[in-house]
């Protein structure tokens, strides 16, 4: 068993698919507060992993992912081998990921039917574009399930062929073929760095963006 | 395995529920007329929700309508007291002039859900509880005219705070209310 996901990616992982059933249980129960809350970790996730593409370990970082249709193409072909996203795997996750970023601004600044809960950024803009804002982001949400299907359905393929995907998301560990290049691993003060950052950028939207909010 | 199918029922769960959802609202048939006349009738200011239901269909979705318009006309009204409460010098002419229209609606409430206004005779957020529960809804109705005079009366002061708080319990007033008995309406 060789290491593939690191511990961040995974928390992330985990934590990002938490708080997505929280936010959507909590405004379907009328807990707006909560719901804005759950909204404003998200982001914090979404910061986090951002920043961890960037600097993290080797199966974490987009350059080492995002490979391009030729890529694609050979991994259709069955000509590709490594750890980590698979070239195809990767449209998934930047799918997911975009969707989630876009569900999170319009949240940011959508605000509730009866004037009783704004996002941090609703002051930034209209009535009418908040009250927009969150048809949209009503609606924005069956995309992002139906990505969630994808992605559960793909895992279910991979494994009715053999492959468990699940384990090594939560494990970290997975059997990988001789001679495949080893996971290099990110730093953990980098992690931290990155969460810091995440949470910062995040408590400053909260605030109301200031100067440009209240 | 096990993380597997936890995940995959997670996935169904999400699915089953967002479904459920958008089936409810659908079902509301009927229409309210677009472009039937504002309602400027003044409404006799009752306590309790009148037990006769409208004589005929025409006047039930008039009533329908007046309440939808009125019901609007407090969400904008909230919006922009918040937004003001919100800023860091709140204009208080325009929160006045909002509280006024919390103020002149709230008193019309009870008298605008008699029974033969829901959803099977029209198009309404309003849920059929409603009128299964006509007590707890009358206490609810009730409530919110009180906090809504005390609202006012915040309102015409010049105290901040006191308008700020005042408006909170506006707001739970008419949550504790549309938590119950609201559903779902696009419009």
């Amino acid at each position: 068993m060789q290491p593939v996901w690191d511990l961040p990616t995974r928390l992330f992982h985990w934590l990002l698919a938490a708080l997505i059933a929280f936010s959507w249980w909590s405004i379907r129960n009328h807990h707006t507060d909560w719901h804005i809350w759950s909204g404003c970790a998200i982001l914090t996730l979404l910061i986090f992993r951002i920043l961890w593409g960037f600097a993290g370990s080797s199966t974490a970082r987009f350059s080492s992912f995002v490979r391009g249709p030729r890529a694609i193409g050979e991994y259709w072909r069955g000509k590709w081998s490594g750890i980590g996203h698979n070239p195809l795997g990767a449209l998934s996750v930047l799918a997911l990921l975009g969707a989630v970023t876009l569900q999170v601004s319009l949240g940011l600044i959508s605000e509730d039917e009866d004037g009783l809960y704004m996002g941090p950024l609703a002051t930034l803009v209209s009535t009418d574009t908040a009250d927009k804002a969150r048809d949209i982001h009503e609606l924005w949400f069956n995309v992002i399930l139906g990505l969630i299907a994808l992605h559960v359905l793909a895992i279910v393929y991979y494994r009715m062929r053999g492959r468990k995907l699940t384990l090594p998301m939560v494990t970290g560990r997975a059997r990988v073929e001789r001679g495949t290049e080893p996971m290099r691993p990110g730093k953990w003060w980098v992690a931290l760095v990155c969460l810091a950052i995440g949470i910062g950028i995040t408590r400053w939207i909260i605030a109301g963006a200031p100067p440009f909010g209240s | 395995m096990r993380f597997m199918t936890c995940a995959a029922v997670c996935g169904c769960v999400l699915l089953l529920g967002c479904d459920a959802q958008s089936g409810k609202a659908n079902n509301a048939q009927g229409n309210i007329s677009a472009d039937s006349p504002p309602a400027t009738a003044a409404v006799a200011i009752t306590a309790a929700m009148p037990t006769a239901a409208p004589a005929t269909k025409a006047e039930a979705l008039k009533i329908m309508h007046e309440r939808h318009e009125g019901m609007e006309g407090l969400g904008k009204a909230a919006k922009a007291i918040g937004r003001e409460l919100k800023s860091d010098s709140p204009n208080l002419g325009a929160i006045r002039a909002s509280a006024k229209t919390v103020t002149r609606f709230a008193p019309k409430i009870p008298s605008l859900f008699p029974p033969g206004t829901g959803p099977d005779v029209g198009k309404t957020g309003a849920k059929p509880e409603i009128w299964q529960n006509p007590q707890d809804f009358t206490a609810k109705a009730a409530d919110f005219q009180k906090v809504a005079r005390a609202f006012g009366t915040a309102a015409a002061g010049s105290d901040v705070n006191a308008i700020k708080s005042s408006f909170a319990s506006l707001g739970d007033s008419c949550k504790a209310c549309h938590d119950k008995y609201r559903s779902k309406m696009k419009h």
